[in-house]
């Protein structure tokens, strides 16, 4: 404020006051500085909360990985408790399924020759019904199925034996 | 004018102290009291946490999980924040049907000694913990986690669970409450299975929701065991392990399957078991693994090792024959009778109907060093290294502290003491064209599915392959025509020997007439083998007591199921055939005080006396013309070859059963 000195007989009435021209220019710049800082806070605050909500959605889906792997244990070890041997087992006699043993699988042989040892089996239980063993024709290997290096073809060392002696020719004591 | 310019100052003064205020309380906020608002404002909004690593799985050789741990979630109370201990528990007991009785004692002796964790429900599965969850919801009640029950709180744990049951549970082992193995893999490979403890921090924000967290450090996942086990081949073994040992009548039994090319163990069987889910249930009794810890006197099955020194030294010609026909022998002032030695027999024979004197003559040719030596090299004596805890070596004493009569003792199968697994690789040894295999029971360990690193067993040769033909040969016969006729398997050739042997009683120090080992270890098919399968029976009572009666059946009843499992090519054809107990020689034990119950071996002591004074062995080294070349006369052998047919016995009575044990 400026001091002014005005004469005492002035007539106060008559005189104006300057007025100051308005700093435009100023006034603007105050203005951009205002809207600048004032921006500055508001996108800080929207980064901080979006931050803070990607956060959480994250959170809340790596507890959802979490989650959906312990299902997947809990589905796996259902798995193998169904599918367990005894439970396999249980299944199958309820259904009325029986378990396969050795005995009942037959070495593949052409058919012509299974009827004929139909027919000497069935002669050699007439003649001798004490007979323990029953004598059959040597079956000749099946072709060899390889599967994680334990199938084996039959030897063929047991094919030139059987040939050298037939069993038949063995000497007894 | 001048008021004007004062009232102004005034006004700025003012503004001046206002935002200098503002501004030094600040700088004494952010900078004096950093620490402390920074350490309240993250105890605000900052969790701890520890979290355990779930355990390694244990897989089976086809991937099936064997053992495997789930999360789960125990209920703890936190006595300080519940205030009607009787109302709390009331409302608890019905959700958990227990008595409130209990829990509100429980949680008054907590608040008592100023407990603040106190375990109401220990490991629930996701299904229990919803369900309590939603009894027990509280919705006027404002708290960040659940259960939403004031004093009340979940804690994450983990539990271990055995989907086959029983299932291998010696060679597994189990898992304790602080999931710790306390047997089997379990604890052998504890290391590698157990998971670590990571510890970290989380953020919540006012409504408990978590916006950020961390973890300490990195730590590696805990590592999964890869076994050489088969889940299916094991569930046979031991089905018909358990119907073998109830048959029988016996005290225990134990089987084995090997791979005798690689080592690799595909069942490990103990009969009785128990379920490793409820281990506290059982006798500890049931937790041993029979296969490697017990030992006990192989009998006749260790002329394996009697045989295999001699013909491998080229000290007996395996087509040969030897001269049994004293029907005893005597070593060092003590008398072995044994009642099949009547005759001049060969080799194959001799093993067939498992003449003592043949075995013994055997062996006293060998020498004490050269047996010792290939015992040791067959593996006994030392521990086979399998993957299993406190395997046991058994006994073996070396030659200098041997009696007179030690060798032939040890060469029928006394005087040492052996675990089942060392005896099926002794005959893995033989079956792999005598090279012995170590067994392992573990293929590979694996970590976030990459395999870390697998086995590679160490290999040796103890005998040669021609040895290891001829033996194959000598055990065909056992099965053919000798004491493990009942081992005979439809389809496929099999070769082995039956063993019959006295328990050592360590109260009275000497062997026991009245208990028996019975065992049957053999291979199929017989000329290249694919498995070698061991069954041993620890007393068995009430009827047949012999290997070749009581385990060879079980012996055929495993390799029938499991040969076709493993694609091998049947190499004989399927017989029908019923062998009674007349069809089968008996085992004959070993007579050091020559007592014999029977009237056969009576009348074998009679002639014994009469020859008894002209035939004073005092060199125990027989004659050489025992080892008899191969001839064309009847006595002369017999070039055994592996007979695919059955012979039909031609006279039931010689080599009979004989009902003494002497």
């Amino acid at each position: 404020m400026k001091k002014r000195n005005l004469p005492k007989n002035s007539n106060r009435e008559k005189i104006r006051r300057e007025k100051d021209p308005i700093p435009w220019r100023y006034c603007l710049l105050t203005l951009c500085c205002g809207v600048f800082l004032v921006g500055g806070f508001f996108f800080a605050a929207r980064s901080h909360f979006s931050s803070i909500d990607f956060g959480i959605k994250n959170s809340s889906l790596k507890k959802q990985l979490e989650d959906l792997e312990s299902e997947k244990r809990r589905l796996t070890l259902l798995k193998e408790i169904a599918l367990s041997p005894a439970e396999i087992k249980k299944a199958a006699k309820k259904i009325g399924l029986t378990e396969m043993t050795a005995s009942s699988f037959e070495t593949v042989r052409p058919v012509a020759e299974e009827k004929s040892e139909k027919t000497l089996a069935v002669k050699e239980t007439k003649e001798k019904p004490k007979q323990l063993v029953e004598k059959t024709v040597d079956a000749k290997p099946v072709e060899k199925v390889g599967k994680d290096g334990i199938s084996k073809s039959a030897p063929t060392t047991a094919k030139k034996e059987v040939k050298e002696k037939s069993p038949t020719q063995i000497a007894r004591k | 004018m001048q008021t004007a310019f004062t009232r102004f100052m005034l006004i700025v003064a003012f503004f001046v102290l206002w935002i200098g205020g503002i501004g030094a309380r600040l700088v004494h906020l952010q900078i004096n009291q950093y620490e402390f608002l920074r350490g309240k404002a993250l105890n605000q909004r900052r969790d701890n946490t520890k979290e355990k690593q779930l355990r390694g799985t244990i897989y089976d050789r086809s991937d099936r999980a064997l053992a495997m741990s789930l999360k789960v979630k125990s209920l703890y109370a936190d006595p300080s924040e519940i205030e009607d201990a009787d109302a709390a528990a009331k409302e608890v007991a019905k959700v958990l049907k227990v008595k409130p009785n209990d829990i509100a004692a429980k949680i008054k002796d907590a608040k008592t000694a100023n407990k603040r964790y106190i375990v109401l429900a220990p490991k629930l599965d996701e299904d229990t913990v919803q369900k309590i969850n939603d009894a027990l919801e509280n919705k006027g009640l404002r708290k960040g986690d659940l259960p939403r029950f004031a004093g009340l709180h979940w804690k994450e744990e983990q539990k271990r669970s055995y989907p086959g049951g029983s299932l291998a549970a010696q060679v597994i082992g189990f898992s304790n409450a602080d999931d710790i193995g306390s047997a089997g893999i379990e604890q052998s490979q504890e290391l590698a299975l157990r998971g670590a403890v990571i510890k970290g921090w989380q953020d919540r924000d006012r409504l408990g929701r978590v916006y950020d967290e961390s973890e300490e450090e990195e730590r590696e996942p805990p590592k999964d065991v890869v076994l050489t086990i088969s889940h299916s081949i094991q569930y046979k073994v031991e089905q018909a392990l358990a119907q073998g040992v109830k048959n029988s009548n016996a005290k225990s039994g134990m089987a084995i399957v090997m791979i005798p090319q690689t080592g690799e163990i595909l069942a490990m069987a103990n009969y009785p078991t128990f379920d490793p889910n409820k281990y506290n249930e059982f006798s500890a009794e049931n937790y041993s693994n029979r296969a490697i810890h017990d030992i006990y006197s192989p009998g006749s099955v260790f002329k394996l090792v009697t045989y295999s020194s001699a013909i491998n030294e080229g000290l007996v010609n395996p087509n040969g024959e030897i001269d049994c026909t004293k029907g005893f022998i005597e070593v060092a002032g003590h008398r072995f009778n044994d009642p099949h030695a009547t005759k001049w027999m060969g080799y194959d024979e001799a093993l067939a109907v498992s003449s003592n004197v043949a075995a013994i003559k055997t062996a006293l040719s060998t020498g004490k060093e050269n047996f010792y030596n290939y015992a040791q090299k067959f593996g006994f004596g030392q521990a086979t290294g399998v993957e299993l805890p406190a395997e046991a070596s058994g006994i073996f004493r070396s030659p200098k502290s041997w009696n007179g009569d030690s060798l032939a003792s040890m060469s029928i199968g006394y005087e040492i003491s052996v675990s089942a697994l060392q005896m099926a690789s002794a005959y893995a040894t033989i079956a792999n064209d005598g090279v012995r295999v170590q067994p392992h029971i573990i293929k590979e360990i694996r970590q976030d599915g990459k395999v870390l690193s697998s086995t590679e067993a160490q290999k040796t040769q103890v005998v040669t392959a021609d040895t290891a033909r001829y033996l194959k040969r000598m055990l065909r016969e056992v099965v053919l025509k000798g004491t493990g006729k009942r081992a005979q398997l439809n389809g496929y050739t099999a070769a082995g020997k039956t063993g019959t042997a006295w328990k050592y009683n360590a109260k009275l120090k000497k062997v026991d007439s009245g208990k028996y080992v019975s065992s049957f270890i053999g291979m199929a098919p017989a000329d290249n083998p694919s498995v070698v399968i061991l069954v041993v029976m620890d007393e068995p009572s009430g009827g047949a007591r012999d290997g070749g009666q009581v385990s060879a059946p079980v012996f055929r009843e495993i390799a029938e199921q499991i040969l076709p499992e493993l694609n091998v090519v049947p190499d004989a054809n399927i017989r029908q055939e019923t062998l009674t107990a007349d069809d089968i020689p008996s085992e004959i034990e070993p007579n050091s005080a020559g007592k014999t119950e029977s009237e056969k071996t009576a009348k074998n002591e009679k002639a014994d006396k009469k020859s008894a004074d002209a035939e004073k062995p005092k060199d125990l080294k027989e004659p050489k013309k025992e080892n008899k070349p191969p001839s064309d006369n009847k006595k002369g052998a017999k070039q055994k070859t592996a007979a695919l047919m059955i012979e039909i016995p031609k006279n039931k009575s010689s080599g009979a059963r004989e009902e003494e044990k002497t």
